[in-house]
């Protein structure tokens, strides 16, 4: 399929169709704005931003929380040949000190020249401006009214289209750079793979500095010509049934998310909810983004089969930014295939060897697909030569989606891509033509879609009264349902253990907002001494997960 | 409901809290939603959620995060509630 090459020629493309996106605002008040109009207001963003004196190639971040507003910033900043980078806005519980501190080391980190921002937060950001020496304009996204840009000097397909950040990384902000040619290659891949075309209708409350929300659904059904339906992150969260109500009411074809969304419509959609509720027009019910659980889709399917929702339409991938967004996807219209394995080959002999008979000390795995057209996915071992199939290695990846690098971190990039080869530091197999993520970097911890880095929760620890120097260990870990965060620490016995555990859980919370679910205090020796995060963290897990710690207190359910 | 008497908010309150909670807690008025309860912010919108059906009342979320103790949470539901 013919895609655009760059994100302005997909604008000024689907400008000419009848098409556009409808946003859902408060109280469901809908407003429908066709990309010919978004085209307009793109152009006034662009005129505005190159009449503040950014000029192209300068970083601009966006913070902005509204849809529609932050499409049309978007795009603006695309027109003017500008680099965008979406930043979360503030949530309903962040702590707005700790919010400005992490947002002006991500600025201060990409060297932005630029922020665009609301009413509401742009005296908050003007402050963070001594901190960050490049930045030379921050304006309201409602402040750019025109004059309006020409198209002249459009952005070539070498060029950056955006730099993504992994979110959750507060102290090393990591900023992965999609270049026009990457965006290109990947969107057309898997709107191929989704048989994408200008009559489907996306519905998405995705978070658009997230890549799904972003890449997979706006900006896909943009490349497609297709018509997008967009919802709040909040309102979804806040009654998950207004994403099912979405999809009803306006026949949408293809809505993604990632495994705790489906989990969430289960508990919380009502059963009085479902009185009209028709999901017979999703074809594609795609789901990635973090570990994805064959209990949480079978619950799914069984609660709105009445409701016209069929099985087949779940399409697991996988994928990560540094691949732009999709990496694998299922083929469409399948039976969700699903591994049960032995847990303990998986853990000791890093093989993948299904269980027999009852899966009582199994682990099941759901197949994330094939590797898209023009794409290449490969296992690869701690010797860094290829592996058979149904053993575990790293998944790499190769092909026109991975990513040149980190913006401004040639460190980052050098550990992570290395001659074209993208080293995700997920662990995986291969069987019949199919991915299986089992595993990702033990660095990594993933709760409601959200990434955190251990070493950030670890950093945070270091100087808590009450733990012994560098014995603590932070890791996520799931046993079937939602992932769960762990810290694993040594106590000095300066701290009483119930004050201790209650100590670490508020110190996380501040420094990146994440409640522990777990704290788990062990005996002196119990950590694993290696200068490797990497190395203590896997052992520390490993002990865990099998219940092998000596008994010490532990808090928390 | 503008009629609710504060220690009926206060106990409605509670449990919703109970009830969105996945552990075992017991709140008081002074507990910290985020701190002392363990809720993260998909929970607190979930408690909004349930509030506003319960009460029968509409909160906007720009005065949430304002809101981090059960007093505060309940002081929240009986202004909604009386206008």
């Amino acid at each position: 399929m013919g895609v655009a090459c760059t994100v302005s020629d997909a604008l000024a493309a689907a400008a000419r169709s009848a098409h556009g996106y409808r946003f859902i605002g408060a109280r469901g008040v809908e407003c429908r704005k066709s990309y010919a109009e978004m085209y307009e207001g793109a152009l006034r963003v662009a005129g505005s931003l190159t009449a503040c004196g950014l000029r192209r190639g300068d970083l601009v971040a966006i913070i902005v929380g509204d849809p529609e507003s932050f499409l049309v910033t978007f795009f603006g900043t695309a027109i003017a040949g500008l680099v965008p980078a979406a930043l979360y806005p503030p949530t309903v519980t962040s702590d707005l000190p700790s919010y400005l501190d992490a947002t002006s080391r991500v600025l201060r980190s990409c060297n932005a020249r630029g922020v665009i921002t609301s009413a509401a937060l742009l005296p908050h950001i003007e402050l963070l401006k001594a901190a960050c020496p490049d930045l030379s304009a921050i304006v309201r996204f409602d402040a750019l009214q025109g004059p309006s840009a020409t198209m002249a000097g459009a952005p070539q397909p070498a060029e950056i289209a955006f730099v993504q950040f992994t979110s959750g990384s507060t102290a090393t902000p990591k900023g992965v750079i999609v270049t026009q040619r990457n965006l290109a290659a990947n969107v057309s891949a898997f709107a191929a793979g989704l048989g994408g075309s200008a009559s489907d209708v996306a519905v998405s409350w995705l978070p658009l500095y997230h890549d799904m929300g972003l890449v997979g659904m706006a900006l896909g059904a943009l490349y497609v010509g297709a018509e997008a339906v967009l919802l709040t992150p909040e309102a979804f969260v806040k009654r998950p049934v207004e994403w099912l109500r979405t999809i009803s009411r306006h026949r949408g074809t293809i809505s993604f998310a990632p495994n705790f969304a489906y989990d969430l419509a289960v508990r919380r959609v009502k059963d009085a909810d479902l009185a009209g509720l028709d999901l017979s027009s999703w074809r594609v019910a795609g789901c990635g983004a973090e570990p994805i659980h064959a209990a949480t889709l079978a619950a799914f399917a069984d609660k709105f089969r009445a409701s016209g929702f069929r099985a087949t339409s779940f399409l697991p991938g996988y994928g990560l930014a540094e691949h732009v967004l999709a990496a694998t996807l299922s083929p469409r219209g399948r039976e969700l295939r699903v591994e049960c394995l032995i847990a303990d080959d998986l853990t000791v002999k890093r093989m993948a060897t299904p269980a027999s008979g009852s899966c009582a000390e199994s682990v099941s795995v759901v197949a994330c697909g094939r590797s898209l057209p023009d794409h290449h996915v490969e296992i690869v071992g701690d010797d860094g030569g290829a592996l058979p199939e149904r053993h575990i290695g790293e998944i790499v990846l190769t092909g026109p989606s991975v990513s040149p690098g980190y913006y401004n971190d040639v460190e980052t990039t050098a550990r992570t891509i290395r001659d074209g080869r993208l080293f995700t530091g997920d662990l995986g197999y291969l069987s019949s033509g199919d991915l299986f993520v089992c595993g990702r970097a033990n660095d990594l911890i993933i709760v409601n879609g959200r990434k955190y880095h251990s070493q950030d929760l670890e950093w945070g620890l270091a100087d808590l009264a009450g733990i012994r120097r560098g014995r603590v260990v932070a890791f996520g870990t799931t046993g079937g349902g939602p992932d769960r965060a762990v810290v694993v620490a040594e106590p000095s016995g300066t701290v009483p253990a119930g004050e201790l555990a209650d100590a670490i859980r508020r110190r996380i919370v501040d420094v990146c907002g994440l409640l522990v679910d777990e704290v788990v205090l062990v005996p002196s020796g119990t950590v694993a001494r290696t200068t490797s995060g990497k190395v203590r963290r896997a052992a520390t897990k490993m002990l865990y997960e099998r219940g092998d710690f000596p008994a010490a207190a532990t808090t928390g359910a | 409901m503008a009629s609710s008497s504060s220690t009926d908010i206060a106990r409605g309150v509670i449990e919703v809290l109970k009830n969105v909670s996945r552990r075992p807690i017991e709140p008081t008025l002074d507990s910290d939603l985020a701190a002392d309860l363990g809720f993260d912010s998909l929970q607190i919108l979930e408690i909004v959620a349930e509030l506003e059906d319960r009460f029968d009342i509409s909160i906007s979320l720009n005065d949430v995060p304002a809101a981090r103790t059960v007093s505060q949470v309940a002081a929240l539901v009986s202004a909604a509630a009386t206008t």
